[in-house]
């Protein structure tokens, strides 16, 4: 998508102009966030083009944009499905999708956050919306919790193939989602570019999705490798990672108690902030170094290295 | 017709009339940016602090046979009894769908927009059906309220038996007789006991108006 948002509004003074799949706007509390997203939905006034659309001045209900709000607003005199075929008839495959067959019957009043928050992108998905903004989709969920629904979020972004704006105070939670950020403070942009480069010292874990199928009890197979995972599970399986625990090397290193130790290639290298984010080909992971130990072992892109993953640094997010 | 049921039916009237009327001025005080309403919520509630005689007063005026509207033949007739029973109940019911609106959060009707609703379909599909058990909770009070209108009643439409004596003008009218039948006391039995029922009515609808709502 290409989005082009200009908003003048208290204490937001932001001029946006991206072309990515997604966006990912983070930055602290009280920073614009909510207010942006609300610009682009046209609940609020500003300039907004969205692919060479002019958005300025077109109705809420005729923008066609997504909205998934941080509390996310069910509407509670209707069921779950009733919910969900607000805009749309045909429900049963965004109810699979988003793993919420077995609520349809229930009234909002009684899920849980996560489920509500499930149901509420259900919803949005079902208007077939040109672009969904994602308000705080994770706050108040625990780790593990956050870690399902940022693996079902991204698998929802390539089922559904939409873009998406992501919001979020932690921008570890939006690395894996978007390809491009900006970092509001105070009502002003005050990053910008690709997702990891917003990043600052600290925000690292970065979690990397993929997907395997389980071969043998602990063993489960992604692409060409093998890799040793505990998980219980049978068939295809999410599984998740997080960037700061995968160790490159330059060679087999051995006596190791690390259960994962594959050669693989370097795809791309792009700064993190203070310390470089390193995308290996297979397992499609992510391994976060400092800048010395990149420039130590002379990673680039097509380099052959050693990933070193521990079995117990991989978690087990679902199935597929 | 005795006073008891015309009483009913003048109230039940002048509720129905006004529903629509009252729902759109809540909205519009509660939910538009419409310049002006300020006015008109001071216009809508002028009638509860008005002395009701002086209602009726301007009601008499509007309907008399040279006012604006003397053509629609209200005044002296059950028509004129509805109209100052709908007038003087006015205020309350916007005042209680007002409140039943304000209870639901306007972001639900945002997010109805997003999915791509009109306003006037988020408002049908959204604010509507939620705030509907506080709208008729207000309903309940607005009709027990026209009930007792007295003031503006008897100055517009007058106290003409079986037409538009209502309870509280045949008490009035038989205050100062003899009374043998006890009709007096029936009649003030009647009021009393209708007026508790309605309290009643109007608290279920308000619990189930907050159970919607998830409150």
């Amino acid at each position: 998508m290409k989005l082009a948002v200009e908003a003048h509004l208290g204490r937001l003074e932001a001029t946006i102009d991206v072309d990515c799949h997604s966006l990912g706007v983070v930055g602290p509390s009280g920073a614009g966030k909510s207010t942006l997203l609300d610009v682009i939905a046209g609940i609020e006034p500003g300039r907004v083009v969205l692919d060479g659309r002019d958005l300025t001045g077109v109705a809420i209900d005729e923008r066609r944009i997504g909205l998934v709000p941080q509390e996310s607003h069910l509407f509670p005199h209707l069921s779950v499905r009733e919910n969900l075929a607000f805009a749309a008839s045909d429900i049963d495959f965004i109810a699979s999708a988003l793993q919420v067959t077995t609520l349809l019957d229930r009234p909002p009043r009684i899920l849980s956050g996560g489920e509500k928050r499930r149901v509420a992108l259900g919803r949005a998905l079902a208007s077939e919306p040109s672009l969904l903004l994602l308000d705080e989709p994770f706050a108040g969920l625990d780790a593990l919790r956050r870690r399902e629904a940022m693996a079902l979020l991204a698998d929802v972004r390539r089922r559904f193939n939409v873009p998406m704006v992501v919001v979020s105070h932690v921008p570890e939670e939006i690395i894996g989602l978007t390809d491009q950020a900006i970092r509001l403070d105070g009502g002003r942009v005050v990053a910008s570019g690709a997702s990891p480069s917003v990043l600052r010292a600290g925000e690292t874990e970065i979690d990397c999705h993929f997907e395997g199928e389980v071969v043998a009890p602990g063993r489960v197979r992604v692409g060409s490798t093998e890799l040793a995972v505990s998980v219980a599970a049978t068939g295809r399986v999410r599984l998740g990672c997080y960037a700061r625990d995968v160790i490159l090397a330059t060679e087999m290193p051995r006596g190791l108690s690390a259960r994962n130790c594959v050669w693989t290639g370097i795809e791309s290298v792009t700064a993190a902030g203070d310390a470089v984010l390193i995308a290996l080909n297979e397992p499609p992971v992510k391994a976060l170094v400092t800048r010395e130990a990149a420039t130590a072992l002379e990673l680039g892109a097509g380099k052959r290295v050693v990933a070193i993953i521990k079995a117990t640094s991989i978690a087990y997010l679902g199935t597929a | 017709m005795s006073p008891v049921v015309l009483s009913l039916i003048v109230g039940a009237a002048a509720t129905l009339v006004s529903l629509p009327g009252a729902v759109a001025v809540a909205w519009i005080i509660e939910r538009s940016k419409a310049p002006g309403r300020g006015l008109l919520q001071v216009v809508v509630m002028l009638p509860l602090v008005l002395p009701p005689v002086v209602t009726g007063y301007l009601l008499l005026w509007l309907f008399s046979p040279r006012g604006w509207l003397g053509w629609t033949g209200v005044a002296f007739h059950t028509l004129g009894a509805v109209v100052a029973a709908a007038v003087v109940g006015f205020p309350l019911f916007v005042m209680n769908i007002s409140l039943a609106m304000k209870a639901v959060d306007p972001r639900l009707e945002t997010v109805a927009r997003t999915l791509g609703c009109s306003r006037w379909q988020a408002f049908r599909r959204v604010t509507l059906p939620l705030a509907w058990p506080g709208i008729l909770s207000g309903a309940v009070l607005a009709f027990a309220r026209g009930l007792g209108e007295f003031g503006a009643t008897i100055v517009l439409a007058g106290r003409i038996p079986g037409e538009t004596e209502t309870i509280p003008l045949a008490i009035y009218g038989l205050l100062d007789r003899v009374n043998r039948d006890h009709s007096l006391e029936w009649l003030v039995g009647a009021s009393i006991a209708i007026a508790v029922a309605c309290v009643f009515v109007s608290r279920a609808f308000d619990l189930r108006h907050r159970r919607r709502l998830g409150l």
